[in-house]
């Protein structure tokens, strides 16, 4: 299964082979093996994020967003590096000739559009920005935040499955330990607020800090909720067990196993949500209450840090989604099919529809973003204790209480269609009662609590002319 | 206490779908290109700018040809945004050498152009900016040599061709041209963005306005104080004088009504 990870040991075999210490041998495998396609894959996602989200931004506000700068700039420059031999004249009609490509002329033109050269424009002015450390700052402190932020949001791809043979780390705990390791941010948000000096930068962090630790409850619950339903904290284990043959390979999916598990998904986004500190619950950078919070005092690359940092948080948590409730990198039709593929076109496949997956639980975090405005702090807090926590609680119990009824389970055995625990499949006819008991209890609440509370109060009533 | 929960979090969603609901209506269109920003954009250098009304005030024009450099303008100016230097030309009419106008001090009050004897300077319709949608008509430095250019026919044919085309495509040779020759004929706006945009010889020339301003207004307080000194011993006599003159003049001869430009250093 772990074909990356069978690259590695093989790879560092054949340095060793040929002369180079054991450890320098390992550690260019592991560089080039993994290191390398989680610079080559999610870096440039989480960058591409960011005019992603210009366009998606600007569409929802009926403006255009960037239309302007395309990569013509970025590629007229790289030939004059190259051609650097000759004279400045040859190198422009060389650079002609090649632009009246059709695929280059084409390319050019949609990059344009899309704007894809404000993407290396803007990194080339937060390059050339001044790195300011303000006098009050606790300079290593300060330094070291943007890093650490960095840290807490790529490492825990580590143990996300992109594919069946893209595996960089297989391990027992690995739900557990993309959760925990992504908590390192809240360190690093609250030592940027802390090393800046800076009271706005100070309230950010804290309230970053009071707000992860808050979501940190649902998130590990939602969790906890896919953990007890599969068996296993292995992500790839879990992604395993949403398998399902056959042409409708979508029912297999988490999503649609239960309308628990369909709670805990929606549960897990909106925490994630928080977690990542996205718009509405942007509270550590309430531009309106607090400059910008804790990362105020921060410029240029430092700056282009965190913001890499909090587009990777999404890329995780749209990541972790998909993985625990999207069946992961696999197809919603014909799965059996695609999984039959020769090895490197399977791979890209699947790494294809991951990638989209991703993409769509993107695209809905900038939705959300561009419409819903920030909260309070105090409803915040309320939305995290008073909503969500609770739905996670019930919805373990129902998780429980529907696994034991269907026949029970081995202790530590996965629950579902697994080969290895066929009694415990639920079946057709106990699919639909599984799904048809939590709905109508549910609906049934909700009309009562409408009977009973969907009125408007008779005083509010009569101020907005009826209606509820 | 359950129900009202239940309720509380049904009336949240349903909030958040309503919302939902708009923004999504406007992502739709806007990506599908059907109104939103597609309507509500002009794309402003490829589209030109839009006329508001012909009240407007966009730009400030000035046509050298009618300009006989009389400082009327510079005299009303509230934030002296004028340079100017006229010389004589072969009829010894007074003509325009340099006439500039500082876009980044004009305020567009058009006091300048009720001010104007002849109708030289006027404000457009339009704030267009881009020499694209203006026939190539904008310049924002010009110097006494292109004022003085006088075209021929073929030479007018020439300048048509080449401003009609787009720049890219001319020749070395048709650019240079064309940027020499450009403006010569009709209406244009000549300005000069910030103080930094001098060339040199403007600079000389500036500097030399500003040194016989000075020299002037000492010579008319030291006449001014002559005069009052004066006043009182000579004053019958010039009276006299005065009328005498005053008799005598219009039988003379019809004189011009004569603009002289007070301090017109030609570079």
């Amino acid at each position: 299964m772990n074909g990356l990870g069978y690259g590695v040991d093989g790879l560092s075999h054949w340095f060793v082979g040929i002369g180079m210490p054991a450890w320098l041998a390992v550690t260019m495998a592991v560089l080039l093996l993994w290191i390398a396609p989680m610079l080559v894959v999610v870096f440039p996602i989480a960058a591409l994020g960011q005019i992603f989200e210009r366009k998606i931004a600007a569409a929802i506000q009926r403006r255009v967003g960037p239309n302007t700068v395309g990569l013509d700039g970025p590629l007229r420059f790289a030939f004059r590096a190259i051609l650097c031999f000759l004279p400045r004249a040859r190198q422009d009609r060389v650079f002609a000739a090649f632009c009246k490509l059709p695929v280059v002329r084409t390319i050019l033109k949609v990059s344009q559009r899309l704007g894809l050269g404000q993407l290396v424009a803007d990194g080339v002015k937060m390059l050339g920005k001044e790195d300011i450390v303000p006098s009050g700052a606790d300079g290593l402190v300060f330094r070291m935040a943007p890093y650490l932020a960095l840290v807490g949001a790529f490492v825990p791809f580590c143990v996300v499955p992109f594919t069946q043979h893209m595996v960089m780390l297989e391990t027992s705990v690995g739900a557990l330990f993309a959760i925990a390791v992504s908590g390192i941010v809240v360190v690093a948000l609250k030592m940027a607020g802390w090393g800046s000096g800076n009271k706005w930068s100070l309230l950010g962090g804290m309230r970053a800090v009071a707000q992860l630790v808050s979501y940190e409850v649902p998130v590990g619950l939602a969790v906890a909720g896919v953990v007890l339903w599969c068996g296993s904290m292995d992500l790839h284990v879990i992604v395993g067990q949403q398998y399902q043959p056959g042409v409708f390979s979508m029912v297999g999916w988490n999503l649609l196993q239960s309308p628990f598990l369909l709670l805990l998904a929606v549960v897990f986004f909106i925490a994630g949500l928080a977690e990542c500190q996205r718009s509405p619950f942007d509270m550590a950078e309430a531009e309106s209450e607090l400059v910008s919070g804790f990362n105020t005092e921060y410029s240029g690359l430092r700056w282009g840090m965190f913001a890499m940092a909090e587009y990777t948080e999404m890329l995780l948590i749209g990541a972790l989604f998909a993985t625990l409730f999207l069946g992961g990198y696999q197809s919603p039709l014909c799965e059996e099919w695609i999984v039959g593929l020769p090895v490197l076109l399977e791979t890209f496949v699947h790494l294809a529809l991951f990638v989209g997956k991703v993409a769509v639980t993107f695209l809905v975090m900038m939705w959300i973003r561009w419409t819903l405005p920030r909260f309070r702090v105090d409803q915040v807090m309320r939305l995290s204790w008073l909503k969500l926590v609770p739905i996670c609680l019930v919805c373990l119990l129902g998780l429980a209480v529907t696994m034991v009824s269907s026949g029970g389970t081995v202790l530590g055995a996965p629950f579902g269609r697994l080969p290895a625990s066929p009694h415990a499949d639920l079946g057709l006819i106990g699919r639909l009662v599984a799904w048809a008991i939590p709905v109508a209890v549910v609906l049934g609440l909700v009309r009562a609590s409408r009977k009973k509370h969907g009125q408007l109060h008779p005083a509010l009533r009569q101020l907005t002319g009826g209606g509820s | 206490m359950i129900l009202a929960w239940v309720n509380d979090v049904y009336e949240g969603i349903g909030s958040f779908l309503t919302g939902m609901r708009t923004t999504g209506r406007f992502l739709v269109e806007n990506l599908r290109n059907e109104g939103g920003a597609a309507a509500l954009t002009r794309q402003y250098p490829e589209q030109p700018a839009e006329v508001v009304g012909d009240r407007q005030r966009g730009h400030l024009v000035n046509d050298a040809k009618r300009c006989i450099i009389c400082h009327a303008c510079d005299a009303v100016c509230p934030v002296d945004c004028f340079r100017m230097a006229g010389e004589r030309d072969g009829d010894n009419k007074i003509r325009a050498s340099l006439f500039d106008i500082d876009l980044s001090k004009c305020i567009y009050c058009g006091l300048c152009v009720r001010a104007c004897p002849t109708d030289s300077l006027s404000m457009t319709a339009t704030f267009e900016l881009d020499p694209r949608h203006l026939g190539q008509r904008f310049l924002f430095r010009r110097n006494s040599s292109q004022l003085q250019q006088h075209l021929d026919a073929p030479d007018m044919d020439r300048l048509h061709r080449l401003a009609a085309a787009p720049r890219e495509q001319l020749s070395a040779d048709d650019r240079t041209w064309l940027e020499a020759h450009i403006d010569a004929e009709g209406p244009h706006l000549i300005g000069i963005y910030g103080l930094g945009y001098f060339t040199p010889e403007q600079k000389q020339v500036a500097d030399a306005e500003r040194e016989a301003k000075k020299k002037a207004k000492d010579a008319a307080a030291a006449a001014a104080k002559a005069k009052a000194a004066s006043a009182a011993a000579a004053a019958a006599a010039a009276a006299a004088a005065a009328a005498a003159a005053a008799a005598a003049v219009p039988a003379a001869s019809p004189l011009e009504p004569q603009r002289t430009p007070p301090d017109g250093a030609s570079p």
